[in-house]
This record gives structure tokens, C-alpha cells and sequence, in this order.
């Protein structure tokens, strides 16, 4: 397993590589926190005395440097907007919140794109396909913050399966809180639930031609075995890469989704922190972005080893 | 019971089309690939079908197991099964007739496996499906049981152990070996086998021939069994039927047939290979003194900082080809022949020991319009398939150095008759001409250097019997004319004894054996050479 091992360290390195980018840019853009927490009228007095309490005079390599430190021992700093609350603090409030979300929406994904995209190619060029088709054409097509809104408005006003904007405490009220969650879940999941059926359908369909399904065809094996026995797990390879770009845009997705359905997750405390110039909590986020994104690359090439045979022994 | 006894399988009157395949002329023609077959076979026998690629043997066993596309077509006729219409059925009931009644084995052993399923999964599946039905439930462990047995049956060493592997661990004759125990694992009546051995090597398509015949002699499983080989279907079947343009031209008992053809076609088909009829010359035009060749490791074993260690492909090769001489180079695949022919054309450069041509190293000769010409197996792939031939051609005399677009379309128009095509073939797409077609632009588009030495690596192997002794004569043509020497790699035993003068015999990189071809193929001195000789001849 030392390819493992390799893969472990080159994921410590990127995200490592991110984190110094990411905070020499922030030190770049102009305005800074002092500004936005002082206001405009503050005497250059004043300013100096706060850089200086926030420690914002040393060069950037060393603020780095105490940044990583701290943040190695789960220490993110101050959070410059809201006083005296600890990043940490900030986050823990509202990670939980952006992870049930992100995982509700990957689990939707998962749980529908396999069998209608096997249902799809099973009854290919029926009119159910052909609807299905269409219908992923406009889901892929319609801007997420609208399908947001329509979700709103069908189940939240028409409906009253939720009240918008009534998004009830995740610690406090837990089956209230993902029952309202499953809303904007499903607002991030369908565009890609469409893309992932079109995908996996046209994987499906190009396994079909190869020779082992003509060869389990000559053992017997009617139409649905061959693709829930044969295909599947062939057809699954290149879709498991393409779920993986996906989970990345499930997190951006969740930033819009969190905006339009007012849920206080990360993505919301994200723009706020940006407008304020919260650099610290800005910081934290991106890395936390950063984090799951590598890591769960990282978990998917493990998965493919498990449902890819050829890469076990020696293989890329 | 006064009549004879109903044959196992009878096809009678049975017209197969597809829709025609031509978009653009707007009509809606079927292109017919079976017209009005009829045959017989019966209890226990082998019986061959033998024709060129798209003369419908395939398509015959496609439609007797019922796996033709979706957009064939039976235009009539009926296929009788153990007394069922077999185009009756209905889908349900053709699952069931599939790997129980009939089994097939295909021609591609490395594909037509499930890459990531495990070999015990495989091989259990038509058993798995079929239990039953007509025969009683198993558990598990009768299975894995009979998994084993037929594994060991078709001579798998270690059965247990191939149960858990995977295709990609097998190489090409253990998976044609996988292929027949799945097949077999049911006891079948009627076994198609659709060109079995011809992915494989000489040596391992002997012994997959092998298998088969005993298993023939020990189950009486009745076979159908499709190839192009002559040399095949003469050592295994009793009785053959010729396709040709998707009719059946002639049948009957396979000696008679192969020795005294009747069909105009048959007669084509078993004609003989071209012979060499030149002298080769005394002096030597290409030498080669203990050359070893390397090649990076497939799976790059090296770190960051460290470069791979070099992998030898070929051993302290040393050979000598005189003017006016055609060269065999044979041997099993793996052995290093088309190795050697990269290197002395320059496409690969990593390489021990000296190697001179026309008394200059070889370097200096690449360097030059002299050095030696390619002409490749695979004619398909080698010609750029958005381009013209014209322009294919055109492109190889620009980087000769031919600046004058006239001068070069006169150049490529001329080359296109000496290899024996028509002028329109300059304005054509690789994708509208023929194999054999292609190959004869290959070799012209080699020609075109005016090169001394021509290297042809497996020049004939993707062709069909008739058209790949048409370019044979070609080639023994254009050697006889242009006072070249030739390199013939090839793996075909009978070809090399036909066309070379001297002949090299390659095993794992090492030359084992060097002569004059008469006295090489009458009198071997090394067992691997005797080994390529049988197994080509067939017994």
C-alpha cells in the first residue's frame, strides 16, 4: 500500500501549498479589517495602535507562519467582526449545518442517478427516456439560486411542506432541522443528479458494446442482469471520478443554496465574512474547502482500487 | 425409426440483412449478409466454416445463438435446435437455451472477459443461471466444485488459485482456456466457436486446439467452429462449408474440399503462397554485432530523483542481411521481433553493441534519406484517417525534401501504380478503402524514400488469406525490381518459408537459430524451432 502512503503525503503537501497561496493572497487585497471595524472617521492614531494589537505590522511570511502554527493545534485566531469570538468557535457553530446539507445532497445524487440511469438505458428510446432527457437538459440548464427560489415557492408557499426562512436550530430540533435541510439539499442535488444519469448512461451504453457483455449474453444472462451484474461495476469506474469533481460543486452549490433558503451554514457566514474583510474566517473556510475537496479525492482513489481490480497490483 | 436421425442443428433457407449503412444517399436499402444458408450438423461432430472477414461466418453463429445486433433482420428461413425453432423463442426462453443448449467462445480472450470480475465468478455464471432448470438446485460449494473441475478439465495449473484471480492476471491463452471451462461448465450440446485461436500466438493456438479436440473426444460435444485458417480448420474439422459473399459456395468433407476444391473461390482460397525466385546478393548491406535493446520499465519502478533501470528486450543479437535478400525474423509473440525492427528503422534508440549499414553506423544512416523503411501490421491505424491518401503521400515527399506541389502529386500518382492501385485512390479516405488497399498505400508511401532496406513487420497478418497473398506478390515484386533488401518479421511460419531466403529464429529476445530457410524448416536444430514448425504446420 505505498502508493497510499504517497498519495497521503501529496495530499498534506497541496493542501499545505493552498493555505500559504490563499493567505498571501488575502495580505494582498487591498482594505483592510481594521477599516471596516473602525470606520472611516478613525484617526491614523487609532489605526496603528489596532494593526498593531492585531499584529497585522509583521511580514506576511511570519504572520504565516503563526497562523499555521495556531491553526495546527485547531487555533484559527480572532474572528475580526464579530469581537471576541474565536474562529473556532465561529466555524463549529455552523460546520455542522453545511455538512448534514453537503452530505444530504450527495446522498440524493448517489441514491437517484444509478437507477434511473439504468432504468434510462433499459427502456433506451422509450418515451420515459426521452422525457428524462429533457428534463435533465432544464435542470442543467436553470441557474441554481432560481431553482432555489421555485423550491421556495412550490413547497414553502404552496405546499407549506417548510416555512422559508424558519430554519429551526440543528442542535436543538435535529429531525425538523434535516427536514427542512432536504429542501435546499434537493435544490443542489437535481442539476447534479442530471448530469450524473447523463454521464453514467452514456458509460452504461458504451459498456454495452464491449466483448464481455456479449459473453455473458452467450452464458444466459437476460438484458437487466447484464447490466445490474456485468456493466455496472465497469460502467461505475469513470462516474466515480466524475462524483468526485461533482463534490466540489456541491460545496459551492451549498453557498447559494444556504443564501436563498437563509440556512446559517458555512456558505452564509462566508459572504458575510468576505463583505466584513474577515480575513481570519475567510481563511479557515477556504481551508476547510480545501480540506474536504482533497480529502475526498483522495478517499475516491481508494475506491477505485476497491472497484477497479487492475490498479491493486502494481498498476497507474 | 426407419429415417435417418434428425441432425443437432439444421439451417434451412435462412436470409440475414442489416439496415444499409450509408446516411447520406437517403434510401432505405438492407445490406444482405446471410442469403438462403442451408446446413446440417450432427451429434458429436465438428464442422468448420470458413471464408474471409465479411463473407458471414460470424454472422452465422451470431444468428444460430441468437446474438445478431438489434438492427438485424431475419428475412426467412428456420434454425432447428434439438427439434425447437430456435427463431421462435422468445427472449426469456433464449436466456435459458444460451450457455445450457449452446455455448460460444469468441476470438478475443483478452476482451471478452469481465475485467473486474473474478475468473470463479465467471466461470460459475452459466451454471449459476441455468440451475433448476431441468437439472437440480446446487449449493455453493457444488459449484465452486465444478468450477474447479472444469478449470482443471481445460488444463489450468492451480484451479483453486485462478478462481480468485482476476482477468488482467491471465494472459491470452489461460483466458481463451477461462473462456472454453465457462462454456463448458454446462455440458452443452453444441459448442460455437467464432475464430478461437486467431488473437493468439502460434505455440499457444496449437494448444488450445489441442484442448479442444480432446474435449471433443471426451464429451462428444458437437462443435461449429469459424476461421479463416485453413491450416485449423483442416486439423480439426470433419466436414467445412465456404462462405463467400454471405452464401455458402461449397461444402463437404474437409480434405476433400481443401485438396481438390471445386468453387472458383474455394480455389482462391487455398492457392498457394507466392515463392521467392531471386538470388540474394554476397555483399552485406546491414550488420548486427551482439546488440542488446532496452526499454524503460512498463510500470515506471524508479522514484522522483532515481531513473528506472533499463529492462533488456533483446540479447547480444547478431545478424547480417546481404543485398538482395529477404530476411525472415520468426517467433512467438514477446520475442523481440518487431523490437529489432524499431531500432534499425530509428524509432527506438536505446541500444547495446554496433550496428552498421552499408559499412556507416547506423546513427549516421538515420540521418539520411537511406536509412531503412517501415511498412507496419496494421494498415487500419496507420494511415491518418482525416486526411487523403494524396495528401498522406504528398506529406511523406515534403519531409524528403520535394518542394514543387506538382512534382510531388506526379511522385505519389506514380507510386500509387507501381504498388498497383488506381489513380482515384489519390482523392479517397483511409476509411473508404480496403485493407489489403491500405497496405499497398503503406508500402507505397515506404517506397517513396527509394529506401535499400524495407522492414515489414507483420505486413500480412490483419489481412484475409487471398488479399494477403496479393501483397505478398507485391512485395516479392517491388524486392525483385528494386534490387532491395528485405526484413520480413512475421510470425507465420508457412509465409517465412515461403518468401525469405535466410530466416532468424527469436526466442525471448535471444536468437536461437539462423540458416537458409530450406534447411532451417526441413531440419531445426533448436526444439523452439521445432516447436513454431509443428505448430504451424498442424500436424
Amino acid at each position: 500500500m505505498n502508493s497510499i502512503v504517497k498519495k497521503l503525503f501529496s495530499l498534506i503537501v497541496t493542501v499545505l501549498a493552498i493555505s500559504l497561496v490563499t493567505f498571501i493572497v488575502f495580505s494582498l487585497i487591498p482594505g483592510n479589517a481594521v477599516l471596516a471595524r473602525l470606520g472611516v472617521d478613525a484617526t491614523p492614531e487609532q489605526i496603528a495602535a489596532m494593526e498593531q494589537q492585531l499584529g497585522l505590522n509583521d511580514p506576511v511570511l511570519v504572520r504565516y507562519f503563526r497562523w499555521l502554527g495556531g491553526a495546527l493545534t485547531g487555533d484559527f485566531g480572532q474572528s475580526l467582526q464579530y469581537s471576541g469570538v474565536s474562529v473556532s468557535e465561529l466555524l463549529s457553530s455552523r460546520l455542522p449545518v453545511t455538512l448534514v446539507l453537503s452530505g444530504l445532497s450527495l446522498a440524493l445524487i448517489v441514491i437517484f442517478s444509478v437507477p434511473i440511469a439504468l432504468v434510462g438505458v433499459r427502456l433506451r428510446d422509450s418515451v420515459f427516456d426521452r422525457l428524462m432527457t429533457v428534463l435533465g437538459q432544464i435542470l442543467m440548464a436553470v441557474p441554481a439560486f432560481f431553482l432555489g427560489i421555485l423550491m421556495t415557492y412550490i413547497f414553502g408557499l404552496m405546499l407549506r411542506w417548510f416555512r422559508p426562512g424558519a430554519y429551526p436550530s440543528l442542535t436543538e430540533e435535529p429531525v425538523k432541522a434535516i427536514r427542512y435541510l432536504i429542501f435546499p439539499a434537493i435544490t443542489i442535488a437535481l442539476p447534479k443528479i442530471a448530469m450524473t444519469v447523463r454521464f453514467l448512461k452514456s458509460a452504461v451504453k458504451g459498456e454495452l458494446g464491449m466483448d464481455y457483455v456479449r459473453t455473458a449474453r452467450a452464458h444466459g444472462s437476460s438484458e437487466g442482469r447484464v447490466l445490474t451484474h456485468h456493466v455496472l461495476k465497469n460502467a461505475m469506474i469513470p462516474v466515480i471520478t466524475f462524483v468526485a469533481l461533482i463534490l466540489a460543486e456541491i460545496l459551492a452549490g451549498s453557498i447559494v443554496a444556504e443564501q436563498v433558503f437563509s440556512v446559517p451554514g458555512l456558505g452564509r457566514l462566508l459572504i458575510t465574512s468576505i463583505s466584513g474583510r474577515d480575513y481570519p474566517v475567510v481563511q479557515a473556510i477556504v481551508m476547510y474547502i480545501t480540506t474536504v475537496v482533497v480529502t475526498l479525492n483522495f478517499l475516491v482513489d481508494v475506491l477505485y482500487r476497491a472497484v477497479d481490480p487492475r490498479l491493486k497490483r502494481g498498476g497507474v | 425409426m426407419s429415417e435417418m436421425k434428425e441432425p443437432l442443428l439444421r439451417v434451412n433457407q435462412l436470409s440475414v440483412s442489416f439496415p444499409d449503412d450509408d446516411p447520406y444517399d437517403g434510401i432505405e436499402e438492407r445490406d444482405s449478409v446471410l442469403s438462403s444458408i442451408s446446413f446440417e450438423l450432427h451429434d458429436g461432430e465438428i464442422l468448420g466454416v470458413v471464408g474471409e472477414s465479411g463473407s458471414g461466418k460470424s454472422m452465422t453463429a451470431l444468428a444460430v445463438i441468437r446474438l445478431l445486433k438489434k438492427t438485424a433482420r431475419v428475412d426467412g428461413g428456420e434454425i432447428l435446435f434439438d427439434g425447437r425453432s430456435l427463431l421462435t423463442l422468445s427472449e426469456e426462453e433464449l436466456c435459458d437455451l444460451r450457455g445450457l443448449g449452446i455455448s460460444m467462445i469468441f476470438q478475443e480472450p483478452m476482451t471478452s472477459l469481465n475485467p473486474v470480475l473474478r475468473i470463479g465468478t465467471q466461470v460459475a455464471e452459466a451454471l449459476k443461471l441455468h440451475q433448476g432448470k431441468g437439472n437440480e438446485a446446487l449449493s455453493d460449494e457444488q459449484i465452486h466444485r465444478e468450477v474447479v473441475r472444469v478449470l482443471t478439465e481445460v488444463g489450468l495449473p492451480d484451479p483453486e488459485g485462478v478462481c480468485l484471480m482476476y482477468p488482467h492476471e491471465l494472459s491470452g491463452g489461460m483466458r481463451q482456456r477461462v473462456m472454453i471451462a465457462a462454456a463448458l461448465i454446462t455440458s452443452p450440446k453444441l459448442l460455437i466457436a467464432d475464430e478461437p485461436t486467431t488473437a493468439l500466438d502460434v505455440l499457444t493456438q496449437a494448444q488450445i486446439l489441442d484442448l479442444l479436440l480432446k474435449i471433443h473426444e471426451k464429451t462428444g460435444v458437437a462443435i461449429l467452429f469459424i476461421s479463416h485458417d485453413l491450416h485449423v480448420i483442416r486439423r480439426l474439422c470433419h466436414r467445412v462449408l465456404v462462405m463467400y459473399h454471405g452464401e455458402i459456395v461449397e461444402e463437404g468433407e474437409t480434405e476433400k474440399i481443401l485438396d481438390h476444391p471445386d468453387h472458383e473461390y474455394t480455389k482462391t482460397l487455398v492457392a498457394r503462397i507466392p515463392r521467392v525466385e531471386t538470388n540474394p546478393g554476397s555483399d552485406p548491406v546491414l550488420s548486427m554485432d551482439k546488440v542488446t535493446i532496452y526499454y524503460p520499465p512498463r510500470n515506471g519502478s524508479g522514484s522522483f530523483f532515481k531513473k528506472p533501470a533499463l529492462e533488456a528486450y533483446v540479447y547480444n543479437a547478431s545478424l547480417t542481411l546481404y543485398e538482395n535478400e529477404i530476411l525472415g525474423i520468426v517467433g512467438g509473440s514477446g520475442s523481440g521481433k518487431s523490437t529489432i525492427g524499431k531500432v534499425l528503422s530509428g524509432l527506438h534508440g536505446i541500444y547495446d553493441g554496433g550496428i552498421e549499414l552499408f559499412g556507416q553506423p547506423l546513427k549516421e544512416v538515420l540521418a539520411t534519406n537511406q536509412r531503412p523503411q517501415m511498412v507496419f501490421q496494421d494498415p487500419y491505424s496507420a494511415l491518418n484517417p482525416a486526411r487523403t491518401i494524396g495528401w498522406s503521400l504528398s506529406e511523406t515527399l515534403r519531409s524528403h525534401g520535394v518542394k514543387s506541389a506538382s512534382e510531388r502529386r506526379r511522385m505519389a500518382l506514380e507510386m500509387l501504380s507501381e504498388v498497383g492501385l488506381e489513380k482515384e485512390i489519390y482523392e479517397r479516405y483511409p476509411r473508404e478503402l480496403s485493407g489489403g488497399q491500405r497496405q499497398r498505400v503503406c508500402i507505397g508511401q515506404a517506397l517513396l524514400y527509394d529506401p535499400k532496406i524495407l522492414i515489414a513487420d507483420e505486413p500480412v497478418s490483419a489481412l484475409d488469406v487471398t488479399v494477403s497473398s496479393q501483397v505478398l506478390e507485391l512485395l516479392l515484386r517491388l524486392q525483385k525490381e528494386r534490387n532491395m533488401s528485405m526484413i520480413f518479421i512475421s510470425h507465420d511460419m508457412n509465409i517465412v518459408r515461403s518468401i525469405c531466403h535466410r530466416v532468424v529464429v527469436l526466442e525471448k529476445g535471444r536468437i536461437v537459430e539462423e540458416g537458409p530457410c530450406g534447411e532451417v524448416f526441413d531440419n531445426p536444430s533448436h526444439p523452439y524451432t521445432r516447436q513454431l514448425i509443428d505448430a504451424a504446420m498442424l500436424g
